[in-house]
């Protein structure tokens, strides 16, 4: 009997004893801070996380474009899905809660944050790609920045102070929550600043090919793009004519063949992958129907933008009969890359600067023209590449862009009033009292 | 130690020796005469016993002429009798109408309830035995004062959400504890496809012995860091010895829905609509008849919604889609046991098997399971046994509330759309409005299969009277698979030519705890000590794959997939090692004192904040044992307790306090995103409470009751604070806030009659008050600044309170929404606006109760028993979120409800329903009191009929009952929506109560049954 006893208050000892270690228990999904950022593969498995976070919904994924083209509808399209918060973008009757403006914010600011993160560890990444990872990096937080200010500040005046209120603009990587962390709103002016500095510091430094990444001439095509937002038309068009010169790139012969694809064409200077494997393409969400993985045809193409095409022009057969509406075919299947930037919107840049410049943009628009199956134009005026910018890039996140750049009007109401300002979410007012709110909010 | 041993050892030989034996006889009866089985007869200050068999007779040897037996059966208060010279000691036990010397299950120990100085609710197995439901929670509803049960919505199994004296915090858990057997279960819904499931499901609740609710901190506190929100001891039934019993319940019934809504109908359909565009023509300046208006655009609509033809211009109705989501649902439930056993050895085993049929279309869940309770006393000393349960329960779910693919949204369709085309085929989009859920029904399989398997096994050794140690081991093996296949016509494997998932998710949980008991009477002092250890270890993982491209719809397996698109798999584990220990005194009954304490570690924080401790103290004083009262003809039993007590909380997720970075994937390669931002210093959530009691018992205890008011504060809340999303974090856990619970509990157990015909009435009731203290420095709110929910945390008031614009009614003029500014720069706060930003937020009701529930009585007379038990609660208010679509004034084409006819027309209209605008936002703001009811109710929770028939004449029968039983069979509700027992199921949260979104309602179910015993 003195055994039994001795047996069992020594197991229940032992039990005690040897459990302290059994609370020693590791993530086995995610890793640590330190681990992410303590080598020179890790910190380029970060560099990979920020473009995941660009490609995500709130982002290229889908929304950017998307709200683009419901702010600057102006009749062109009807918004008739169930969601009320792209119907209130739609309709410009945004209010702060907008819940898929707050995860545009969101989702900027945390793939600025890995942007960060790499920036700030890239004394550990391998001396020979130390460049390529820096350039990314920049790349992608100068986009973010370009989109956040466009979006959430009002419209850049070309040639002025533009000290009118942008996003804050972040260079730092977030290590824990501060007073410096409760940050204020820079000017829209600062914002282009950093977003432009970003880009050409990606473009001094990135290789001219670096696959479905981000590579010196995305990085040069973007700040193309800036620098027409910016009314700089001759550095617009510097840019934008040496990409067309590299030779890298060439207008597809059919451009049908541009959109559904799984590789990157010819054309794409850079593009967002998508696969059943991964990424995320919300552009067929809304603008495609349930037979090609869409919801119910959210987005109805009218006919105020089909009247824009000659009935010659390729580009019109892209369009389809779906659900009882006109869809767009550029955004057909779910698991399809998004091209983001393409090599048509340089010659239309630089075109548009030839004509603003020189007056006449043929010489760069007539690709673009010809390619559609239209006459070439012998003299092109700028209002000319203002049309076929209209044509050629519809649905891909121009519209509101093109409408405040130019100072046009959208359902008869002036491009720089409040409604076409993104407010700062709700949220982000809520826990940081820095943050001053936009007019009409 | 030894040497104590030996004595006792002594003592009893010594006893042995002096036998001079003689045998006594006699049978054992009740009231009415029925041979009472299984009782204990047992010669009192001896080791020696009998049972009676199944005439009730007894045999016994005494040593002595002066020995006195004692006869005890559950249910019946012992009696002694001295023997006297005979031979033959009939005896007729009394039922016990003394409430007080009931055994209580405690944590880890039993105690008598008369010493108790801690709140404790039990819940006895003849309280649930039987009632038609399929969870363990349901059938507690309304029977436990404190507990607010309230199942989530009308899907067959779906979740329970259990609340003990209100919500007790912001972010981490708010369910009880609940032990089964010594054994923790986890109440997080495991499957993937359609609304979460009730993992207790599988509880068997006819095995159950008691429930008992731990409620206060002095019975909680033994808990640590698990205590803080309750916890619900479950404790299966064991054997007795005795000759063996069968039992077996057979029932049948069907299930319809409490309530329907009414929807317009195809003339109503037409004739809303078309106005709503004629208004909205006027607004925008088109002609009725212009190719560009609204009015050709709805009548575009009408033609789509028709299937292509012109039929709406009849205005017949095609179909009524509310009643296409619902089926005429039936359900059977068998339940056998087995029970019985020597002194030596003690059996229990049952089996079940049950279908129940959802009210939902294609909605069901089938039951089954097996239960083996084995009790040894291997020697004297050491007792051992096994208690063994394995169950099944296969379910066939639907989608959450929020999917166009979940029967309750069928409503959306529009009457004038037939089902079908003339093909036979089921119309879709563009058809039908949204996706046809009902091509969900006939092309998508989506099936959950969950397998438990519980095992808890013991050894109770006593050293000595006084020392005792119990170990016990348990597991819980815990697995469920997903198998989910969308044809090509379904919404989900429409683009991908059928789409599949199989998800198998897996949990395997040990637990170990050893308690070693010391208790000593001496006069009139009685103390005890326990001390314990316990190591609980949870291990869960997931593994899931998914694909598509299927070429047949016939073929359900992924082996049939062209593409496998995606797999994944995932672990966590997560363990507590814990040390524990209660002292015990009280003087002759009178003076309770009682403290317990626990020290906790989990891997679930830092190694700063690993460890925490956990006191309680209680003390009670028995009045009715002071001189003055102990002969009061009227007051037979009063108590006074009170105790203060700390535990915690510490159900919120794992690595909360690391720093993180998720593994993510893109272009086909993995990457890392920041996850997590670290927190070193996070720690458990902290309840402190107080509990002031009074039991009392009049007549003899014939009414008895207990009264109790309590403070429960819980401080260091884990939260997810909110943290500015330009850090590239939206949130980070914190121990931050405080939250109160506050409130009063009332029961009163009365036997109003007794006798031939009896009359028995319990009443619960408890009020409490939830009020959030404070939240982070600085922070008034926790807005996710939506406007479709009104939902927030907000100081100063109930947690999940409702806070929106305050509806003010239809401007007569102009047929606009409006709403009160309530402003507060000074203007005139009753003033309205159809601006909905110029409205300010007020407070709009809280979706948590005031007051919760139950009374039920019971009537028996001549083998005829009525048991009638209403529940309800009183305060709180609802959210009819899925009003912003479906009572709009027509905003969009979604089918309005009948009420929606009251529309403003015409200037000087008074009426709550704004003007008709289709595709303008003219009051269908969610966040307005517009959609705010409310949601009390009260509800004839459960009847049952039953009638013993009398078996004397039926050879081998014991008893045998016929019975019917009716669930939910009236509720008695101002709520306009479908059922006020709500809560929506596609959002997960504290902070979301009091949600209609398309949620079932309530089933009410009327079975018939039959309980035979052997």
């Amino acid at each position: 009997m003195k055994k039994l006893q001795y047996i069992l208050l020594s197991g229940l000892l032992l039990m005690a004893g040897a459990c302290d270690k059994k609370l020693d228990i590791e993530p086995l999904q995610s890793v640590s801070e330190t681990v992410a950022l303590d080598s020179d593969a890790n910190v380029k498995l970060v560099l990979q996380g920020a473009y995941d976070n660009l490609s995500k919904d709130g982002m290229y994924g889908g929304n950017l474009f998307r709200d683009a083209e419901l702010l600057g509808s102006d009749g062109e399209v009807r918004w008739v899905g169930t969601f009320s918060d792209p119907r209130d973008i739609f309709n410009h009757e945004m209010d702060a809660g907008n819940t898929d403006v707050e995860n545009t914010w969101s989702i900027a600011y945390q793939t600025i944050n890995s942007c960060n993160n790499v920036l700030s560890a890239l004394d550990i990444v391998n001396a020979d790609d130390r460049d390529r990872v820096e350039g990314e990096a920049k790349f992608i937080r100068g986009v973010c920045y370009f989109e956040l200010t466009r979006l959430f500040g009002k419209p850049y005046v070309a040639g002025g102070s533009n000290s009118q209120l942008g996003v804050p603009v972040i260079t730092t990587a977030t290590r824990g929550v501060t007073e410096a962390s409760y940050v204020s709103r820079n000017t829209v002016n600062e914002g282009y600043e950093q977003a432009l500095s970003d880009l050409l510091r990606a473009a001094a430094i990135l290789p001219e090919d670096n696959g479905v990444l981000a590579s010196k001439y995305a990085a040069m095509g973007m700040a193309a793009r800036m620098y027409l937002s910016m009314g700089k038309l001759q550095e617009a068009r510097d840019m934008a004519t040496a990409v067309i010169g590299s030779t890298q790139y060439s207008l597809l012969p059919n451009y049908e063949d541009l959109w559904n694809q799984d590789d990157d064409t010819d054309e794409a200077l850079f593009s967002i992958q998508v696969s059943p494997q991964d990424g995320v393409n919300e552009l067929v969400t809304f603008f495609s129907i349930p037979e090609f993985g869409g919801r119910d045809g959210d987005i109805e193409i009218q006919n105020s933008h089909l009247a824009l095409y000659d009935p010659a022009d390729t580009r019109l057969a892209l369009f389809y009969d779906g659900n009882g509406a006109m869809r767009t075919g550029k955004w057909k299947n779910q698991y399809k890359n998004i091209p983001i930037i393409r090599l048509a919107e340089m010659h239309l840049i630089a075109a548009e600067c030839d004509a603003r410049l020189n007056g006449n943009g043929a010489l760069q628009l007539n690709p673009v023209r010809e390619r559609a199956g239209l006459a070439p134009l012998n003299q092109a005026f700028v209002e000319d590449v203002i049309q076929e910018r209209r044509r050629e890039l519809a649905f891909e996140g121009h519209k509101i862009h093109d409408i405040k750049r130019l100072g046009g009007t959208i359902d008869g109401i002036s491009f720089d009033a409040p409604e076409f300002v993104f407010p700062i979410p709700a949220r982000e007012i809520e826990v940081n009292k820095n943050l001053q709110q936009n007019e009409g909010y | 130690m030894k040497q104590l041993c030996t004595t006792i050892l002594l003592c009893l030989m010594v006893v042995a020796g002096a036998y001079a034996q003689r045998t006594i006889s006699g049978t054992v009866t009740d009231q009415s005469g029925e041979a009472l089985i299984g009782a204990t007869v047992a010669v009192k200050n001896t080791s020696v016993g009998a049972v009676t068999d199944v005439d009730g007779r007894y045999t016994i040897q005494v040593a002595k002429s002066d020995a006195i037996l004692m006869f005890s059966y559950t249910g019946y208060a012992t009696q002694e009798i001295a023997v006297g010279a005979g031979s033959v000691v009939d005896v007729t036990l009394v039922e016990n109408a003394n409430v007080m010397d009931e055994v209580v299950v405690i944590g880890y120990g039993k105690q008598i309830r008369s010493t108790l100085t801690g709140n404790i609710a039990k819940v006895n197995n003849e309280n649930i035995k039987g009632m038609p439901v399929v969870s363990v929670e349901q059938a507690m509803q309304g029977q436990a004062a404190g507990v607010n049960i309230e199942t989530v919505n009308g899907k067959v199994g779906a979740a329970a959400r259990v609340r003990v004296r209100g919500v007790g915090s912001i972010n981490a858990g708010t369910e009880p504890l609940f032990v089964v057997d010594g054994i923790p279960l986890s109440k997080d819904s495991r499957n993937t496809y359609g609304a979460g499931l009730n993992p207790l499901a599988d509880i068997n609740f006819n095995d159950i012995e008691s429930i008992e609710v731990l409620k206060d901190a002095s019975a909680k506190a033994i808990y640590g860091s698990r205590g803080s929100n309750g916890v619900v001891l479950i404790t299966t039934k064991s054997g007795k010895s005795g000759k063996s019993q069968i039992e077996l319940d057979l029932q049948y019934g069907f299930s319809q829905p409490t309530r329907k809504r009414e929807f317009l109908n195809a003339a109503e359909f037409v004739e809303l609509f078309t106005e709503a565009a004629n208004n909205s023509d006027d607004i925008d300046g088109y002609a009725y008849d212009d190719p560009d208006s609204w009015t050709t655009f709805v009548q575009g609509r009408f033609f789509r919604y028709s299937g292509r033809n012109d039929d709406w211009m009849s205005k017949i109705d095609k179909t009524n889609w509310q009643d296409e989501a619902f089926q005429d649902a039936s359900l059977y439930n068998a339940n056998l046991s087995f029970s019985g056993g020597s002194d030596k050895m003690r059996y229990y085993f049952s089996a079940n098997h049950g279908l129940n049929e959802g009210i939902l279309v294609a909605n069901h869940l089938t039951k089954d399971g097996a239960r083996l309770n084995l009790d040894f006393s291997a020697t004297d000393k050491l007792k051992m046994g096994v208690n063994l349960s394995v169950s099944r329960t296969n379910t066939r779910t639907v989608s959450d509330d929020n999917a166009f693919s979940t029967p309750m949204q069928l409503v959306a369709l529009a009457p004038i759309t037939p089902k079908r085309d003339e093909k036979g085929e089921l119309y879709d989009r563009p058809v039908t409005t949204y996706y046809n859920g009902l091509i969900d029904v006939e092309d998508a399989t989506r099936k959950v299969f969950s397998n438990r398997t519980l095992v808890n096994v013991y050894g109770d050794y006593s050293f000595t009277q006084s020392l005792a140690l119990r170990v016990e081991g348990a597991a819980n093996l815990y697995n469920v698979r997903d198998e989910a296949r969308f044809g090509v016509r379904t919404d989900a494997g429409n683009a991908s030519n059928g789409f599949g998932e199989s998800v198998f998710a897996g949990a395997t949980d040990y637990n170990t705890n050893a308690v070693l008991r010391w208790n000593k009477a001496f006069d009139k002092n009685d103390l005890g000590f326990d001390l314990g250890t316990e190591y609980f270890e949870s291990t869960n993982n997931r593994t899931a794959v998914f694909g598509e491209q299927f070429p047949t719809d016939e073929l359900k397996t992924l082996a049939s997939a062209a593409i496998i698109t995606g797999g994944t798999s995932t672990e966590e584990q997560y363990s507590f090692l814990s040390y524990f220990g209660r002292a015990r005194y009280n003087f002759d009954r009178k003076y309770l004192l009682n403290a317990s304490a626990r020290v906790d570690g989990s891997s679930r924080f830092g190694d700063n904040k690993r460890y925490a401790f956990f006191p309680a103290f209680s003390a009670g004083w028995v009045l009715s044992e002071e001189a003055v009262l102990q002969d009061n003809p009227t007051i037979s039993f009063l108590k006074l307790r009170a105790s203060w007590g700390q535990s915690g909380n510490a159900d919120i997720g794992n690595f909360r306090a690391l720093g993180l970075y998720a593994p993510g994937s893109y272009n086909g390669q993995s990457n890392y995103l920041p996850e997590q931002i670290a927190n070193p210093d996070l720690t458990w959530e902290k309840s402190t409470e107080v509990d002031f009691g009074l039991d009392w018992g009049l007549f003899d205890n014939r009414i008895n009751g207990e009264i109790d008011y309590y403070i429960k504060n819980t401080n260091d809340l884990l939260q997810q604070v909110p943290i500015p999303a330009t850090t590239g974090y939206k949130t980070q856990w914190r121990n931050i806030g405080e939250l109160e619970n506050r409130g009063w509990e009332f029961t009163v157990n009365s036997n109003n009659l007794v006798g031939e015909f009896k009359w028995t009435t319990s009443l619960n009731l408890a009020l409490n008050k939830n009020k959030v203290v404070a939240l982070a420095d600085g922070q008034d709110i926790i807005d996710d600044g939506g406007t479709r929910y009104a939902n927030v945390v907000k100081v100063g008031e109930p947690i999940g309170v409702f806070y929106g614009a305050e509806y003010a009614g239809v401007d007569p003029a102009n047929g606009d929404a409006i709403w009160y500014t309530n402003a507060t720069d000074g203007s005139d706060p009753r003033a309205t606006t159809n601006d909905f930003s110029e409205a300010n937020y007020v407070v709009l009701g809280s979706p948590l109760p005031d007051l919760i529930g139950g009374i039920s009585n019971s009537f028996s007379w001549k083998g005829v028993s009525l048991d009638i038990r209403f529940q309800g609660q009183y305060g709180n208010e609802i959210h009819r979120s899925g009003d912003v679509f479906m009572s709009c004034n027509a905003c969009w084409f979604d089918n309005q409800t009948r009420d929606q006819l009251d529309r403003w027309q015409n200037p000087g209209d008074v009426t709550n329903v704004p003007e008709a605008r289709l595709g303008y936002s003219n009051g269908d703001i969610g966040r307005s009191s517009r959609y705010i009811s409310d949601g009390s109710y009260l509800r004839l929770k459960n009847i049952t009929l039953a009638y013993d028939v009398p078996t004397k004449w039926m050879r081998g029968v014991r008893s045998l009952r016929v019975y019917a039983t009716a669930t939910n069979l009236l509720t008695f509700t101002k709520y306009e929506g479908w059922d006020p027992e709500v809560t929506t199921d596609f959002l997960a949260g504290n902070t979301v109560y009091g949600i209609d979104f398309y949620s079932a309602p309530q089933p009410k179910t009327i079975i018939g049954g039959i309980r035979i015993g052997f």
